[in-house]
């Protein structure tokens, strides 16, 4: 691999940007109905997205989900932890989450 | 990746190559200097050979770092050769996990990573330790930061507006390295107090934000000196004071010459600061104005009560103290930084790890 290339007048530049190798993961499938599902609900510990969420949640508990299970994660820039993730995997149809400053 | 192409028979005219680089989006707003073959290699030879050896992958972009990409950004920002190995070990300090590049590259804060150099390598490749040291005029200090800003915006993909979101940024953002004046302290270096040999040259990084000036001309003690320190500190305006975390103190050599006549220990420093700093949980939770406030970005173990104190950060330790700046002036800086969502870090030149406490991985420890 070489970040090098020659212009049409013979002059040659570099590319500085590097490669980005990444490997294409598929979303999971759209739920049909959120009707009867285990709704995850990770909130990310910032103070309007707490409120963003608690909103919305209120709203999807319209669609009569079978449980709502609440998370919070340990950082709102940090990834969640893997832990967190399988347990959010294992109890859960359908997450939310909210960003917001 | 695009591959070599041979030029036509007729040759096409001249590019300006500066304009060039400008027309790629590939600098930080100011000229580039157009690498050739020839520079390249001789940044990848201080590297160590091996163009296509991959030393990092920097977020959020994932670009991955090579060692000629690398050199390139290197060329690009104006270093000579023997920058090239400190300028890797910031990067894989900055690319570690405690330091959370992917998020001070995308955050809304300002927050910028500051190095900040200590041993040999300094006075090696003519580093500014002293007068403006913040400032412009040095080519090591001004191309090192410009370098790792390139690659953080070039392979790291951190474009403002884009997947950098920083609502004002801050002027750090061109460039922000300095190194410490090992010289002009009255105490061991910074990296000695973290367990590396004096022989040992290291680079510390911060996300921080730019530096307040502390001025005070008139204590000779040091409680007075250090008293105007804690002012600047007890603000409920950096991120520090409702999210927790590290910052940075640089003390200019007049005052850490009137502090130490005293007999304090950088120690003695830190702790005067960190128990006198005076938010309070009123403060920092607008008096439950705006809806009542636990803020879980806190340590839980602070009191959440009307006139309970609130520390700017949760140890001692996560003040990070320097001594820099030119012999004439009695003034320090006060660095607030990003806040509990990111760590320091500290890495030798040559990846060895420090003998003090903090966890080192891969070389990079941290603190």
């Amino acid at each position: 691999m070489t970040s090098r290339q020659t212009l049409p007048s013979g002059q040659i530049v570099f590319d500085p940007r590097g490669a980005v190798a990444a490997t294409e993961i598929r979303l999971a499938p759209r739920p049909e109905t959120l009707r009867g599902v285990r709704l995850g609900v990770l909130d990310n510990s910032k103070w309007n997205a707490s409120k963003l969420l608690r909103h919305a949640a209120a709203a999807l508990d319209g669609f009569e989900p079978a449980a709502v299970n609440r998370y919070v994660k340990d950082s709102f820039s940090r990834e969640a932890g893997d832990a967190l993730l399988d347990r959010l995997a294992a109890e859960n149809d359908v997450v939310v989450t909210a960003i917001g400053d | 990746m695009s591959t070599a192409q041979t030029a036509s028979p007729q040759a096409a005219e001249t590019v300006d190559l500066v304009e060039w680089y400008f027309r790629q989006g590939w600098t930080d707003g100011l000229p580039v200097v157009p690498p050739t073959p020839e520079s390249v290699e001789s940044m990848v030879a201080a590297l160590g050979g091996d163009p296509d050896r991959v030393e990092t992958r920097v977020p959020p972009r994932w670009g991955s770092l090579t060692r000629e990409v690398l050199a390139v950004n290197l060329v690009l920002a104006g270093c000579r050769p023997a920058y090239a190995p400190l300028v890797r070990a910031a990067m894989l300090a900055l690319c570690s996990p405690h330091f959370n590049l992917h998020g001070v590259q995308a955050t809304t804060h300002m927050a910028a990573p500051l190095l900040v150099v200590n041993g040999p390598v300094r006075t090696e490749i003519g580093m500014n330790a002293g007068a403006n040291v913040f400032g412009s005029g040095n080519r090591a200090n001004a191309t090192i930061g410009r370098a790792v800003r390139l690659m953080l915006l070039n392979v790291g993909g951190a474009q403002p507006g884009d997947l950098d979101k920083s609502t004002l940024g801050h002027p750090g953002k061109y460039t922000f390295c300095i190194a410490e004046n090992e010289e002009a302290s009255p105490w061991a270096p910074y990296h000695v107090e973290r367990g590396y040999r004096p022989d040992d040259s290291t680079v510390f990084c911060i996300a921080a934000e730019g530096p307040h000036s502390v001025t005070n001309h008139v204590a000779d003690d040091p409680e007075g000196v250090l008293d105007s320190i804690v002012s600047a500190m007890s603000t409920i305006a950096h991120n520090n004071a409702v999210s927790s975390g590290a910052c940075a103190v640089v003390i200019g050599p007049e005052h850490a010459a009137t502090i130490a006549a005293r007999g304090w220990t950088r120690a003695d420093v830190r702790r005067y600061l960190w128990s006198h700093t005076d938010n309070t949980w009123d403060d920092v939770s607008f008096g439950d104005r705006y809806g009542r406030v636990y803020n879980r970005n806190l340590p839980r173990w602070y009191r959440r009560r009307p006139g309970a104190r609130i520390p700017i950060v949760p140890d001692p330790d996560d003040i990070h103290l320097f001594v820099a700046g030119g012999e004439a002036g009695r003034f320090s800086a006060f660095l607030p930084g990003w806040g509990h969502m990111t760590s320091p870090v500290l890495r030798a030149l040559d990846g060895r790890a420090g003998g003090g406490r903090a966890p080192c991985v891969d070389g990079t420890c941290e603190l």
